[in-house]
């Protein structure tokens, strides 16, 4: 067992926000969720803080920890610190903070509105698995004719949003999540989305520091998407001069 | 968030930016190695500059260059200020003070380099 | 609800490189060279007024720009103008879906080339003088 000590990010209603210490017995194969649930079992029953599936895929567990945006389920201890180090966790950034670690990811699910995210999508839009993302090659084809569909990698976490540089400035820049929801739709068979995608809080505030990608605790690499979804409504405004 | 997108950037603003990014790294090429390499003293002396923009193709090549450093420049700032998310009534404010920048300092490099040119002694 | 709750420093988070990647960094020095280079172009195209004042102006000036300390600063200049043209083409590349998945590659590189022309034009910059 180690012993490592937790600094968590305190803020009730409009107080200023502070940091509390917790010495925290833990096994180092546990995950960074699973010290904080034992801070709220066995030490304070004030905090607060989100978490349902321990299995990365409801996405309620997003947390910068040691500075950095990671789905704390899935995060393993000995990963992040060592014995007798600190594990600071402090909620995502670029939300309104609820209540000490849980933010209000309802501007993200507006957006995700706003793009019509699809609930589950074709199997020929999954992203390969590999350094290059793209469909596979050979997509199966049910027996019964039509297609598979499968559901979408994004989590709605919020993370992509809490590392990007530029929804720190811009609270209605749509962001790397609801932007990669977009290309995975594809503007040649979504037309509608094109005015969206096209605007100022489309893919042109995105200035391609790729904070997403390198936090996304899923396969959905936002930035590669924005930067397919750049070349997607280039090719079509130069096809409208073009003809 | 609203329901109509926010207009106040597009692709062809974009493209305009790097389009004239692209231009500025080639003529930057040509400058630089003119300006710091081909030049005995560096074009450093009065005289030296004076005969140098006698060369017609010198002075287009100087004009278009101020041209896009002023286009990309401006753009540039204008999508970190947007990058502010500012009230649509400060960025019309912005655009029309950035277009009347835009075209005065173009105007005073332009007069610039021929009333330099005419400096013949 | 407070008004500041959306957890961020605003702007100051462009800047901030703490628990940041490669592409953070490529994008901090990008703004940060952007801003240095405009503020250089408008200030260059004021010095550059001189010219139209005669020889003796502009001489004079170019006399005071030998020292030291505007080298440097000249030397700032193209490291940032060499920075912000190599990043732009990898960023030209990355927005027509080129090269994304080797976009830290690309902005190493970016970085070593701009070392490498500093450093060719500051040993002619220094023994020219």
């Amino acid at each position: 067992m180690w012993k490592i000590t937790y600094r968590i990010r305190r803020q009730k209603g409009d107080e200023a926000s502070h940091y509390d210490t917790f010495q925290v017995e833990v096994d180092p194969e546990e995950y960074v969720l699973d010290g904080i649930e034992k801070i709220w079992a066995f030490e304070d029953r004030s905090l607060t803080f989100r978490h349902a599936c321990h299995h990365s895929t409801c996405g309620a567990c997003g947390m910068r920890v040691n500075g950095v945006e990671k789905l704390t389920c899935i995060t393993k201890i000995k990963d992040v610190t060592q014995d007798g180090g600190t594990l600071t966790v402090d909620p995502l950034r670029n939300f309104p903070v609820v209540s000490d670690l849980v933010v209000d990811l309802g501007p993200l699910y507006r957006k995700m509105e706003a793009v019509h995210a699809p609930p589950v999508h074709p199997l020929s839009m999954t992203p390969w698995e590999g350094e290059d993302i793209r469909p596979p090659k050979e997509v199966p084809t049910p027996p019964e004719g039509g297609e598979y569909i499968r559901l979408p990698d994004c989590l709605e976490c919020g993370i992509c949003i809490s590392a990007c540089p530029v929804a720190a400035s811009d609270p209605d820049y749509l962001g790397p999540a609801p932007l990669a929801a977009i290309q995975i739709q594809g503007l040649e068979g979504h037309p509608e989305l094109l005015a969206l995608a096209d605007s100022q809080q489309g893919v042109w505030r995105c200035h391609s520091a790729f904070e997403c990608s390198a936090v996304c605790p899923s396969s959905v690499d936002p930035g590669w998407r924005i930067m397919d979804l750049r070349r997607q409504v280039t090719a079509r405004r130069l096809k409208t001069i073009i003809g | 968030m609203q329901s109509t997108p926010k207009s106040g950037e597009n692709f062809w603003l974009w493209f305009l930016k790097i389009a004239s990014g692209i231009l500025i790294l080639f003529i930057l090429a040509i400058h630089l190695t003119v300006n710091h390499f081909t030049a005995p003293n560096g074009l450093l002396s009065h005289r030296e500059v004076v005969a140098y923009f006698q060369n017609p193709l010198v002075l287009f090549m100087e004009g278009l260059f101020l041209l896009l450093l002023v286009i990309h420049s401006l753009l540039g700032l204008r999508g970190i200020i947007l990058d502010l998310n500012p009230p649509e009534s400060t960025r019309r404010l912005i655009d029309i003070i950035f277009l009347v920048v835009g075209t005065i300092v173009s105007l005073y490099g332009w007069w610039l380099l021929f009333a330099v040119r005419s400096l013949t002694s | 609800m407070k008004a500041d709750k959306h957890n961020s420093k605003g702007f100051w988070d462009w800047f901030n490189p703490a628990g940041r990647d490669a592409g953070g960094w490529a994008f901090i020095l990008n703004r940060l060279s952007a801003l240095g280079l405009a503020f250089y172009l408008y200030l260059h195209l004021f010095v550059l007024g001189k010219l139209a004042q005669g020889p003796d102006a502009f001489d004079q000036f170019v006399a005071a720009a030998k020292s030291p300390l505007y080298t440097v600063g000249e030397l700032l200049v193209i490291a940032a103008a060499l920075y912000h043209g190599l990043n732009g083409v990898r960023l030209v590349l990355n927005s027509f879906n080129i090269g994304v998945p080797r976009q830290k590659q690309m902005f190493y590189t970016a970085l070593l080339l701009t070392v490498i022309g500093t450093i060719i034009f500051a040993a002619r910059m220094f023994t020219a003088s």
